[in-house]
């Protein structure tokens, strides 16, 4: 009797499980690899040379440099700033502390096609601060700067979304004690709030850099589309892809898939090389341990 | 160094914390702060540490004005309950911490801290664990970890809250006595939180009690356990029997029975002489358990034994069978006297307090 109840209670698990990782690896197959995978086929359908043509291609070139250029900008501003947000809402107490939250996670909430229209109207010719623009020709609109503040909208909440909840966590009482053995407000930054939460933070960057390169919506917008100028990858892409030129779409498409899988690949690598820090980086599982222990 | 609060009081919002609170601690002396949780113990220590700003009165650290210094600049040195290690830092790096922050010039060589941070690992009797990171170490090792690196920048106050309130019961009691030694042997000011009567009985020269904010009372651990002011204190430091009692005459009565003359009410308190209905707690080791003639008549209706002592649970005339006094007599005495189940005895009350039902309550 009990040998056959541990079969059954034995069994079931195993066949659910099977069933669900089947199902899982389906979806994924199906959503997620194949599409991928399309992309790399198509890019490299008309032979390597072609791939290779599209890729040199001056154009092309510029897209790349210029989808660097903006997430090198936005990247390090939204991690000063996401820094600066978690820091606030986790460490003190204001009026009006869930209103930021809140408008932190604007960005998340409007489309970004919104965002973008929303530059236009503040700096474009015709917008708010157009006619000041024009008499110091500075061009914000239909030029990069409208393109890294567009991104920038974009990628806010990133990097304070995943902070705010380890900062949380993790409470005051380390920083306390570094302020209470006479460290200054620098040095408990630098030397106790920052290694604990590097893996947050960390993720946080991957996160918002592959937002930044990907993004398309605002870009759109405020981009212009001017060829080799203000197009970004992802605009490139469409642009060929509107042309009918699928190989030269695909091929350039693969290379900012590529851009993707290395940030993934990046993220894989850090967790990988220290499991065990990315366990203690959160807090919440480290102090139920300690409790136990 | 010597600290001196007068008239603090700290509100959260409409809750206050702490009001008009009036302490003196002298240099040297180990200070337990004790309360239930929401009493304010905690917030007075982090008051003292600079950790919190007090909305009103004053932190006088020997004398001189200390209520807006900054905490890096109060000497003090503050152990949290969850020890607070920095995790991604050795131990050694751990307890190196406050001397590797000092400015240049007054950074010690790092030959000389490594001495000194060997030399407290040494005091804490973790002298093997300076390249473990705490996630090695029990609980009782990292508070003992955390204390070191308290002690690395030589602080005039050491403030402990609630330090062994996420330790188990037999590594709690060894680091109290070992807190206790320690103290005894460098001569810090020490304040520590604790929820635990047994604790600051234990390891404090003074204990302050607290309640709802306010200080309900102040002294040395026999004096406040034996003669507390407030029935508060009493039902706070340890165990107590209540029993609603009315005063005519001088004298107590429970129901029709007059129990004051177990006593000769020595310790009916003028406060509680007008009333009427009062309430006498008398602790189970002050009920002295006799023949069935020599005092109030009573039935044993359980009988524990616990290590040394034994705890009689007794049914007196005239009290509800369903709340029973509890005794506690010496495990020696009771090998002589066996009590058992069913016998009939008499009670006197060694010592027992009156108070008013009103004050009772709080």
């Amino acid at each position: 009797m009990a040998a056959a109840e541990t079969r059954t209670t034995g069994r079931s698990p195993a066949l659910a499980r099977a069933l669900l990782i089947g199902m899982a690896l389906l979806f994924l197959g199906l959503f997620l690899v194949l599409p991928l995978l399309t992309v790399f086929v198509q890019g490299l359908a008309k032979g390597v040379s072609a791939y290779a043509a599209a890729i040199l291609d001056p154009t092309a070139w510029a897209s790349v440099k210029l989808t660097l250029l903006v997430a090198a900008i936005a990247v390090p501003f939204n991690l000063v700033f996401g820094v600066a947000a978690a820091w606030a809402i986790a460490k003190f107490e204001f009026r009006g502390k869930s209103t930021l939250i809140t408008l932190i996670d604007l960005p998340f909430a409007v489309s970004p096609v919104i965002a973008g229209l929303v530059f236009i109207l503040l700096f474009g010719s015709h917008g708010w601060f157009g006619e000041y623009l024009k008499m110091h020709h500075i061009r914000v609109v239909f030029a990069v700067p409208g393109i890294v503040l567009a991104t920038i909208f974009v990628t806010f909440p990133f990097i304070a979304r995943e902070l705010i909840p380890v900062m949380q966590a993790q409470g005051k009482d380390d920083e306390e004690t570094a302020l209470s053995l006479g460290a200054s407000g620098w040095q408990t930054f630098w030397r106790v709030t920052l290694p604990n939460i590097r893996w947050g933070l960390m993720y946080g960057v991957l996160l918002c850099n592959a937002r930044a390169m990907g993004e398309f919506g605002a870009v759109s917008v405020v981009s212009g589309h001017i060829r080799g100028l203000t197009n970004t990858m992802p605009l490139h892409v469409e642009i060929l892809y509107n042309e009918y030129n699928y190989a030269a779409a695909f091929a350039v498409a693969s290379l900012l898939a590529l851009l993707a899988l290395l940030t993934l690949a990046g993220k894989s690598f850090l967790e990988w090389r220290q499991p065990e820090l990315r366990h203690t980086a959160r807090p919440g599982r480290d102090r139920t341990r300690r409790e136990i222990t | 160094m010597s600290i001196a609060l007068r008239g603090i009081g700290k509100r959260f919002g409409e809750f206050a914390a702490v009001k008009d609170i009036d302490l003196d601690v002298p240099t040297g002396a180990l200070i337990a702060l004790l309360g239930p949780s929401g009493c304010g113990k905690t917030t007075l220590l982090r008051i003292i540490a600079g950790l919190e700003t007090p909305d009103e009165g004053h932190v006088l650290f020997d004398g001189r004005d200390a209520t807006l210094w900054p905490i890096r600049d109060r000497k003090v040195g503050f152990v949290f309950q969850h020890y607070a290690l920095f995790r991604h830092m050795s131990v050694f790096e751990n307890v190196a911490f406050g001397l590797k922050v000092k400015p240049r010039r007054e950074r010690p060589a790092s030959k000389q801290i490594r001495s000194k941070v060997q030399s407290l690992l040494d005091l804490v009797q973790l002298g093997w664990a300076g390249d473990r990171y705490p996630a090695q170490l029990s609980g009782g090792q990292r508070q003992r970890v955390a204390l070191a690196r308290a002690l690395a920048v030589d602080p005039d106050v050491l403030l402990l809250d609630e330090p062994f309130g996420a330790l188990d019961s037999q590594v709690r009691h060894e680091l109290r006595r070992w807190l206790r030694r320690l103290h005894d042997e460098l001569h810090f000011t020490s304040i520590f939180v604790t929820h635990d009567q047994q604790e600051a009985i234990e390891v404090a020269d003074t204990i302050v009690v607290l309640n709802r904010g306010r200080i309900e009372q102040f002294g040395v651990p026999s004096e406040v356990y034996d003669v507390p002011t407030s029935a508060f204190v009493h039902r706070f430091l340890g165990q107590v029997n209540e029993l609603p009692v009315q005063l005519r005459g001088g004298r107590a009565y429970l129901g029709p029975i007059d129990i004051s003359d177990s006593t000769g009410l020595g310790s009916v308190t003028d406060s509680a002489g007008g009333g009427e209905a009062h309430i006498a707690l008398i602790r189970p080791h002050e009920i002295e358990v006799g023949a069935a003639a020599s005092g109030w008549p009573a039935v044993v209706v359980a009988v524990r034994v616990i290590g040394p002592i034994v705890r009689l649970e007794l049914c007196a005339d005239g009290q509800p069978t369903n709340e029973p006094l509890e005794a506690e007599i010496s495990r020696e005495r009771y090998e002589g006297e066996r009590f058992v189940v069913g016998q009939k005895v008499g009670l006197r009350f060694r010592r027992w307090q009156v108070y008013p039902t009103n004050g009772a309550a709080a």
